[in-house]
């Protein structure tokens, strides 16, 4: 407009721009020096801490012994655990991936094409419903009510059995079993919870996705015939693909470091059969006051995660970069 | 801590700038209708407000004391932390049933009027051994703990528990006002005590009294009598009679002609009761050869009890491991049981098993005749028995000695280091405890607990648990539980012995090896063994036993080894 | 044509809405039954509702009939409308009754966290973004470069230390144990949504202030925090989402039990002697549900306008 464009870093004051520059350069600090306290105390200090308290034995109250290496030495080789536990991690975050790239976009392109915005709107907020209930609430209602021994499952099965054997004449056993305690199923139950699978945190992210795609482009393939389920796979999936990489990441590491679910319903068991390291480094700390091992345990984790993210950064540069279109 | 925000910014519509008409446009409400949102919101806003805003706090939360104007105009000098244990939580209702637990309350209230400077909180923490870790390490317990004194056995080196034996063994003030030296406790604490033996015996191995016992508990075998006299059966009085009755309820229907489930056990029963018992059948005949050490104080009670540094010891001697045919014995024999039981051992509605006829006995502590007895729809008679004895049948180490008692007390009441909270934490705990006022006040509630009215209020409340205060009458329904706890106290006590990650790992792999995860000779050889053994390490690196004594011992007793067989080695 | 078929998008949708709330719908229903009914049958409606359903028809026809209910001792009884109807109505309040009274102090705590959390992240992020948006100072790179890469560090590495660290601090059982490293870890984001934010505005706002005689302060009162608000509120709403339903740190951290959030709260309850009645703990799953439903009720919106503004820029 004719306003002259100020110079950065503080107002028009020539007279003394050194000591300006400090005096400016301090209050900034200054200004942010509650960030950067927080910041330090609460995120650097317990990483520094989680390294070098690896390196010790010791536990809650007591001494604390030299051990170097020793920690992870005995996660990598001699604990039992460890091996199982990183098998049932990469299960479940594999099965979660799986699922929660595929569902909830299903969902997200079925309510997108639904005529009647009203329609949209509702089913957008129904299946919002089961986030509302803390999760802790729905593992609970889950274990409680659908895998007790006389829960929904089991009371369906033996219905269903029960019918079967009337109307067929058949003698089919009692097929109800204990889900989560039962070392055949106690980790496909437990990562069966959330069935249909339909997050509503997902769907809203996908359904973002799709309403971003411009009009131009949705005109375009209906004239050009591309529609129903080949416009799907061609056209939109592609184009929230950057929707699809949250998600996909958000899911990685909420599976390689997530193991609330695991706490509360089976703590690992039985046996090790549903035990993940994140739990195993809880356990370590906790009730057996291991601290030292625990935070080596952390430490193992945080160099997979870490490596996970490198691979991801480097494999979706070059994608984004060869996607990126003029 | 959120994470993972980070990428949400790569993935947001980077084209949904300048878009119009786009299906998600803000604009989804029309104009009239925003004031109508609006002005739910408020109301919601304000009803939110009025909901959680706190009310008088003692009034309607859940362990909080009524109290009455008097008392709030004395400034509270201390504010004692109190974890009653779960069995007499206050405003709880025990298994669903029945009106409101009133009796600690009462009791807290009327401690609360004579001491008007103090007052008493209840708290409701989990039982898990991590929160105690925690607390205690943090200095942040409750000044009362209830706990299986047990645990405190595994940490009483770190100065975390008061040793009460000065106060027990000096008058109860609270008995001596009242006269006459002639009752119990006006003379020593200790006599107000019923089960002098059993309350004794829970001296630590350092020889010092931690807790307070204020009441017993026992466990039985509930059965239902019922189906019992329907299929012809009567409780069994040894194992193999045990087996057959088992077999006989197997293929009995319930009167609504569904299956039955012979034998309601979970768990946690086989883990802890089971081992011991088992152990204590097993191992009887050669107490006289392996019971090195005889505790003056708790030995009246615990004949033969091996604590953990003789089961340390033991163990470097061959005993449980490979070498050992009893212990293997001892696992075995429950996998006998597992026919008969439910096929998930974890789950937690076995109570619903058995009142609905699905489940023929029920293997669980005395509290339990409550849910039974005030049960108004129940439609069947039931009744207790004890677990029978093995016999050389059952195996040829059994020693054909009657089940021993596991349990013994319920409410174990301890004082933790928060007590002396009032006093410098660099001095020695003795120091410490001479100095600190807050402990007299802490000790004053517990002496005030332990008098027999008070004690009936909160016992008997409802019939669960039977009191261990001289005077206090037991309920009827309980008597049957008198008898049981007359028995012989059982031989050790092993999750108790060691830490947390014995337990944890034995827990772990018995759940695989009694569902049929893992085979006897893996659960015992890849896990077992060696979990024994490393807690045994572990015990003598943290805890420093005096091996020359038990190898003294050891030396000492080997003529009366002479003649046992089954010992380790042959 | 095209219209006509587009109905059947309801079926698939409708199934999917079906399987989702099936465990949510016997939830609720369970709210409202005794422990001797739960005990008894799986599938059943309601006792208590049945009866007082069946009172509501019969006053309105005019029929006389004995109802069967559970008097107070819980035992099955006979009566007329006047003594089943008190019954029914007690037996309908109890669960969410006790529930109410053990969840209200985890609610009100969990308020308390989440919003002191979302207030401090939002204060401390949006004014460090601003700084180190627009004023260059020695080092303001390297500042930037240390904030984001803390993102990098998983909650698996600092989840013992910062517990340890939280100890050693003294804050064990209070509110700053739970919001103190929230705000450390959450302000990292919104100094990032911000940040890219603020460099977007137009300098020649700022120039123009500038020349009218505004000092820094108004600057950032005036100009930025109006025409930031879409961004405000997203991140606001993300932070509450991310703090709200954190179960594991609240619980390491409250060894005492007197702060816990609902997330944590939920889980003491059900391992509690309060879990033997049944109907409390479904009572308070629905009742712990309702905030965060308000929230999304009310909130989607200026999510959503946020989102789409154009405030962010990969």
């Amino acid at each position: 407009m004719g306003c002259p464009v100020a110079k950065r870093g503080g107002g028009a004051d020539h007279a003394n721009p050194v000591n300006h520059r400090l005096w400016s350069t301090a209050t900034c600090y200054g200004i942010i020096l509650p960030s950067l306290v927080l910041l330090f105390t609460f995120v650097y200090l317990p990483v520094l801490w989680a390294f070098s308290k690896s390196l010790y034995e010791f536990e809650v109250g007591g001494e604390a012994r030299f051990v170097g290496l020793a920690n992870y030495a005995e996660f990598l080789t001699g604990d039992p655990a460890t091996w199982t536990s990183l098998l049932n991690m990469l299960f479940i975050t594999v099965f979660a991936v799986c699922v929660r790239l595929s569902v909830p976009l299903v969902v997200a392109k079925l309510i997108y094409m639904l005529p009647s915005e009203r329609a949209r709107y509702i089913y957008r907020i129904l299946f919002l419903v089961p986030i509302v209930v803390p999760g802790v609430a729905v593992l609970l209602i889950w274990n409680g009510m659908i895998y007790g021994d006389s829960g929904l499952l089991n009371e369906t099965l033996k219905a269903v059995t029960d019918w079967a054997n009337g109307v067929f004449g058949l003698a089919l056993p009692d097929v109800r079993i204990g889900w989560l305690s039962d070392p055949n199923t106690a980790l496909l139950a437990l990562v069966m919870i959330g069935f249909p699978f339909v997050g509503g945190f997902e769907v809203l992210i996908y359904y973002a996705g799709l309403s971003s795609i411009p009009d131009s482009v949705n005109e375009a393939a209906t004239l050009e015939g591309c529609v129903g389920v080949r416009k799907f796979f061609l056209i939109d999936i592609p184009l929230v693909l950057s929707q699809l990489k949250l998600i996909l990441i958000l899911t990685i590491i909420g599976g390689v470091q997530g193991f609330e679910n695991i706490f509360v319903l089976t703590q690992g068991g039985p046996g090790f059969k549903t035990m993940v390291p994140g739990l195993w480094m809880y356990f370590n700390a906790f009730s057996f006051q291991r601290f030292g091992y625990a935070c080596a345990i952390g430490v193992c984790l945080f160099v997979l995660i870490l490596s996970l993210t490198i691979i991801n950064i480097k494999y979706f540069k070059s994608t984004e970069e060869a996607q990126s279109t003029p | 801590m959120p994470h993972g925000e980070n990428v949400l910014l790569e993935a947001l519509p980077v084209q949904a700038r300048g878009r119009t008409g786009s299906r998600m446009t803000a604009e989804g409400t029309t104009p009239r209708k925003r004031p109508i949102k609006q002005a739910s919101l408020a109301i919601i806003l304000a009803l939110g407000v009025w909901a959680l805003w706190p009310p008088a706090p003692e009034h309607d939360a859940p362990g909080g004391v009524d109290r009455g104007d008097a008392v709030e105009k004395t400034e509270t000098r201390y504010v004692i932390k109190f974890s009653a244990g779960s069995f007499f939580l206050p405003d709880s209702r025990p298994f669903g049933l029945g009106k409101p637990l009133q009796g600690f309350k009462r009791v807290v209230r009327a401690f609360e009027e004579r001491y008007p400077d103090t007052r008493i909180e209840f708290v409701l923490v989990p039982g898990n051994r991590e929160y105690l870790v925690t607390q205690l390490s943090s200095g942040s317990a409750p000044d009362v703990l209830c706990v299986n004194v047990e645990d405190v056995w595994v940490d009483v080196q770190k100065d975390w528990y008061i040793p009460l034996d000065s106060y027990l063994e000096a008058p109860n003030p609270f008995v001596t006002e009242q006269g006459d030296p002639s009752l119990p406790g006006a003379q020593e604490w200790w006599d107000l005590f019923k089960y002098q033996a059993i309350s004794r015996g829970k001296a630590a191995p350092d020889g010092n009294n931690y807790c307070i016992n204020l009441d017993m508990i026992e466990t039985a075998v509930f059965y239902n009598k019922t189906m019992f006299r329907e299929a012809g059966v009567e409780p069994p009085e040894t194992w193999d009679e045990f087996i057959h009755v088992l077999n006989v309820l197997q293929d009995h229907e319930n009167p609504q002609g569904e299956d039955v489930i012979p034998l309601l056990l979970h768990l946690g029963a086989f883990h802890d009761w089971g081992s011991d018992l088992f152990f204590d059948q097993l191992y009887y005949d050669l107490l006289p050869g392996i019971d090195l050490v005889q505790d003056p104080v708790r030995e009246a009670y615990l004949e033969g009890y091996l604590d953990w540094d003789e089961l340390t010891f033991l163990n470097q001697k061959g005993f449980f491991t490979e070498q050992d045919p009893r212990y293997r014995e001892l696992w075995r024999i429950m996998k006998e049981l597992i026919p008969y039981c439910p096929r998930s051992l974890t789950a937690t509605d076995f109570v619903r098993e058995f009142v609905n006829q699905r489940g023929a006995m029920f293997w669980e502590n005395c509290s339990y005749v409550y849910r039974f007895h005030a049960d108004p729809n129940l439609e069947f008679e039931w009744g207790v028995f004890y677990l029978p004895r093995f016999t050389t049948h059952t195996s040829p180490y059994a020693s054909g000695e009657p089940m021993c008692v596991i349990g013994g007390t319920a409410n174990q009441f301890e004082v933790t280091n928060s007590a002396v909270g009032d006093t410098d934490p660099s001095l020695p705990l003795a120091e410490r405890m001479q100095q600190s006022e807050r402990l007299q006040r802490v000790i004053a509630f517990l002496q005030f607990m332990t008098l027999p009215e008070n004690c009936d209020t909160i016992v008997n409340e409802f019939p669960g648990l039977l009191p261990n205060i001289v005077g206090v009458p037991v309920h009827p329904v309980l008597s049957e539980f008198e008898t049981i706890l007359k028995r012989r106290y059982t031989t050790t006590k092993w999750i108790y012995s060691y830490d947390l990650k014995f337990s944890d790992i034995q827990y772990r792999m018995l759940n695989l090896y009694l569902t049929g995860g893992l085979t006897l000779d893996d659960f015992l050889g890849e896990w077992q063994y060696a979990n024994v053994r490393t807690a045994a390490e572990n015990s003598i690196r943290r805890k420093n036993p005096d091996l020359d004594r038990l190898e003294t011992a050891w030396q000492r007793l080997a003529p009366a080894r002479q003649e046992m067989n089954g010992l380790p080695g042959g | 044509m095209k219209r006509d078929h587009r109905w059947a998008l309801h079926i698939p949708l409708g199934i999917f809405l079906i399987l989702t709330m099936i465990p949510f719908v016997f939830a609720v229903n369970n709210i409202f039954r005794t422990n001797s009914e739960l005990d008894h049958a799986f599938f059943a409606f309601p006792h208590c509702l049945k009866g007082l359903a069946q009172i509501g028809v019969d006053s309105v026809t005019g029929t006389e009939r004995q109802y069967l209910f559970y008097d107070e001792n819980g035992r099955k009884a006979l009566g007329g409308r006047d003594e089943a109807l008190p019954q029914y109505w007690v037996q309908l309040k109890r669960g969410p009754g006790l529930a109410w009274s053990v969840i209200r102090k985890y609610m009100l705590n969990s308020f308390i966290v989440s919003g002191l959390t979302a207030l401090g992240t939002v204060l401390i992020g949006s004014v460090t973004a601003y700084i180190l948006s627009r004023y260059r100072f020695a080092g303001y790179k390297y500042v930037f470069m240390a904030i984001i890469s803390t993102m990098m560090f998983p909650g698996v590495l600092t989840l013992v230390p910062s517990f340890l660290l939280v100890k050693e601090l003294g804050l064990l059982n209070t509110y700053w144990a739970m919001v103190f490293p929230y705000i450390a870890g959450g302000q990292v984001f919104a100094i990032f949504v911000f940040k890219s934010f603020f460099e977007g505005l137009s300098e020649d706002l700022f120039g123009c202030a500038r020349i009218d005689g505004a000092g820094h302060f108004m600057l950032y009162t005036h100009i930025v925090l109006p025409l930031s608000k879409p961004v405000f509120s997203v991140v606001l709403i993300m932070n509450v989402l991310g703090t709200w339903n954190n179960f594991l740190w609240p619980f390491i951290v409250n060894t005492e039990g007197k702060h816990h959030v609902i997330a944590s709260g939920l889980y003491v309850l059900a391992t509690s002697p309060h879990a033997a009645n049944y109907a409390t703990l479904y009572a308070a799953y629905a009742i712990s549900s309702i905030p965060l439903l308000l929230l999304f009720v009310y909130a989607t919106k200026p999510f959503i306008s946020g989102m789409t503004s154009g405030a962010f820029k990969a």
